[in-house]
């Protein structure tokens, strides 16, 4: 799916991202961990091209992300607020991001209603434009919008951060079986280390730039995360 | 927790927000330009009693004077309308902290008044009561007359600010008190009823009663204190700023057809019309459409085709100028959403094309009425459309690949100069200015018909080969686009 050699992004002389080699497939979930200013933010943008990198290449199904497009057709991000047009109602965000997917207004509609469970009544049909919903209330927004086109590549910034508790637990059970079903690659970074180690499938630890340990997900990488990040 | 505090706040505000770090450059060619119209203001307010007393030496300059006096309080109360604020939201991070509320009315009230349209009375009316009423009437008068004036500023002030906030929907007020203020000057015109004689006797009868101005202080402490008394009971954020209207549900359901590019303009016409700054340099350019009134007959008369052209220029191309100058700035709070969205950026940049296409076509096509004026405005305006389609609306999605600044859209235009650098100076300039003289040139050397073909041409030549031009910009937009996204970021 992705593709990275040699990435290096700096900023004043100081490495932010620094991956020599890295690969992410189909059907992983990957859980992105590290402590505040590890890279974790800026590592997303730069799957995105979003901003320059300094050296390297990053290849999604092949094809480099600077120079083609394509991939922004199986490609879905939610990062922060700046991935949401907040002048718009939720049903108009999503049937605009709907039609650059080529979904009609029926199908947004029909794919919105799946979700009714997560966005707990508190989104549609309220009359409102999103800037003026609560910020854990637009990151629903920002997540469903992402999972519009049915995306192959799933990038989700601290999703858990502003959720609800039992929002937490319905998108660990949505990711898991997105990943299954669909075999989406969704890359997911949190600082819940509960929630990262139980949907992960493959745990990559971040510090300084670099990622210092790629490990299968589960309860060892529980305890793994829970003693690296004890010493700090 | 004194006034003073609140106002150094304030004061640090505005020159430790963002867009105050501008390069010097800019800074000084703000200041002058800010000197530039204080000067114009004061030396007009000076001069304003001595032109009165030279051209009117016949009739009564005082008379005059008054006579316009109403127009210049009800344009007043349309201007704040327009471009006064509710210093609301300043408010909020002192809401929680240990200050009693009369205290934070204080300040509410007092910030409220420091705007520049209630600078503008000191020179509109004091120099005029110095050189004109003080000899005539006397130190008493004088000052009675001056408090009268005054009093009627802060009670537009107050009113505004009350009206404000109590409606959700002020541009229906607006357009009441604009029909209003027409329908008076339009009786005054048929001579049905003179409301100028109406408003001269009343303020002269003040110079002749001086006491009568405790009538308009009256009025003005009766509607501070009716302002005040709202607010005191209104003092949580929801309630001062928020609209309790339900939103949405606007579509632009013709641009469906047009497929995803349809869907990108339709972005930006609801982008227009839901948030202050935009919308605002939208209605500008409606209200320009105006213009040719103003100045068409005068170059029409005088046969100063260079002059119809420049204006034509304004008149079609100030949507392209207005809403082009931000053009990707606009959505600056959401591009890294744009970058990633399943389009691609030939669709994208042929979206904004095509907006300026249509909203110029449409401007052209109201316009088209001012050849009624004279033939001549017909191909004059013709050229005008094409050279702002074919060559203004390029170079615009050019030089806006050149901007990286982040723009808030809820703050209201006026005097708003976030997000504008040099480029912006120097486009404005480029793509009125340049053709203008091109034409002028052309006109007087080689002759009308070659001038229009001339400026038409290339033009014409932007509109043929759009797709290239498109393609190129581009690439020019990809050269850049890292550095638009990171300037976009810092807010």
């Amino acid at each position: 799916m992705i593709q990275i050699t040699n990435l290096r992004k700096t900023y004043q002389g100081v490495d932010a991202v620094k991956i020599d080699h890295l690969e992410l497939y189909p059907g992983e979930v990957i859980g992105l961990v590290g402590n505040n200013g590890a890279g974790k933010t800026t590592f997303f943008r730069l799957l995105l091209d979003l901003i320059r990198r300094n050296e390297g290449e990053i290849l999604s199904k092949g094809n480099s992300i600077t120079e083609t497009e394509g991939w922004k057709s199986y490609t879905a991000a939610y990062i922060d607020e700046g991935f949401l047009i907040d002048y718009l109602t939720p049903e108009e965000f999503f049937y605009f991001v709907g039609k650059l997917n080529q979904l009609s207004k029926a199908d947004v509609d029909d794919f919105i209603a799946t979700y009714h469970v997560f966005f707990d009544g508190a989104i549609i049909n309220k009359g409102k434009y999103i800037r003026d919903f609560s910020k854990g209330n637009q990151f629903k927004i920002g997540i469903i919008a992402a999972l519009l086109g049915r995306p192959e590549l799933l990038i989700l910034d601290e999703p858990f951060a502003n959720l609800d508790p039992s929002s937490q637990l319905r998108l660990v059970d949505m990711i898991k079986s997105m990943a299954t079903d669909y075999k989406m690659c969704i890359i997911v970074s949190s600082h819940d280390i509960n929630h990262v180690s139980e949907v992960s499938s493959r745990i990559l630890l971040m510090e300084k730039g670099s990622i210092i340990k790629d490990i299968a997900g589960g309860d060892a990488a529980y305890s793994e995360m829970v003693d690296y990040f004890k010493i700090r | 927790m004194n006034l003073s505090v609140f106002l150094s706040h304030q004061w640090l505000n505005f020159w430790r927000s963002r867009n105050a770090n501008k390069s010097l450059v800019i800074q000084i060619i703000l200041g002058f330009f800010y000197l530039l119209i204080f000067i114009e203001i004061a030396a007009l307010g000076i001069a304003l009693p001595f032109i009165l007393k030279e051209k009117m030496a016949a009739t009564n300059p005082i008379s005059i004077y008054t006579s316009y006096l109403i127009y210049y309080f009800l344009i007043g109360l349309l201007a704040r309308f327009q471009f006064q604020e509710l210093p609301s939201l300043s408010i909020q991070p002192y809401l929680t902290q240990n200050i009693q509320r009369k205290y934070m009315l204080r300040f509410l009230n007092t910030r409220s008044l420091i705007h520049f349209i209630n600078f503008l009375p000191i020179f509109a009316f004091i120099p005029f009561t110095l050189v004109v009423v003080l000899p005539a009437y006397g130190a008493m008068a004088a000052i009675c007359f001056c408090v009268a004036l005054f009093a009627l500023v802060l009670n537009n002030h107050f009113l505004n600010m009350y009206i404000k906030r109590k409606t959700v929907n002020n541009a229906w007020f607006f357009f009441a008190v604009l029909v209003f203020i027409a329908a008076l000057k339009g009786l005054d015109y048929l001579k049905l009823l003179s409301f100028e004689k109406a408003s001269s006797s009343l303020f002269l009868s003040i110079l002749h009663y001086p006491l009568l101005c405790l009538i308009p202080v009256a009025f003005a402490l009766f509607i501070f204190t009716v302002n005040n008394r709202y607010l005191k009971s209104h003092l949580y954020i929801e309630e001062l700023v928020t609209e309790k209207k339900r939103k949405g549900g606007k579509s632009f359901a013709f641009l469906d057809r047009l497929g995803d590019i349809g869907e990108m303009i339709a972005l930006d016409l609801k982008l227009i019309f839901r948030n202050k700054r935009p919308k605002s340099l939208v209605i500008l350019s409606a209200v320009l459409l105006l213009y040719g009134f103003m100045f068409y007959p005068k170059y029409i008369a005088t046969n100063n085709d260079a002059m119809l052209f420049f204006f034509a220029l304004m008149i079609i191309g100030i949507f392209i100028a207005n809403y082009g100058q931000f053009l990707f700035s606009w959505q600056s709070s959401h591009f890294d959403g744009m970058m990633t969205y399943n389009t691609n950026m030939h669709q994208y940049i042929k979206a904004k094309f095509s907006l300026f296409l249509t909203v110029c076509t449409l401007q052209f096509l109201i316009a088209s009425f001012y050849g009624l004026l004279s033939w001549r405005i017909v191909p004059i305006q013709l050229a005008a459309y094409l050279y702002s389609v074919g060559v203004n609306s390029f170079v615009t999605i050019y030089v806006s690949t050149y901007n990286y600044k982040y723009i808030d859209l809820r703050k209201s235009a006026s005097m708003n100069f976030q997000g504008i650098g040099a480029m912006q100076w120097l486009q404005s300039l480029a793509i009125t200015f340049g053709p203008a003289l091109l034409f002028f040139l052309l006109n007087r050397f080689a002759g009308f018909w070659y001038a229009i073909i001339v400026v038409s041409l290339p033009g014409i030549i932007g509109l043929v080969f759009h797709e290239a031009i498109i393609n190129w910009l581009v690439k020019q937009f990809n050269f850049r686009k890292h550095k638009i996204l990171e300037g976009f970021r810092e807010r």
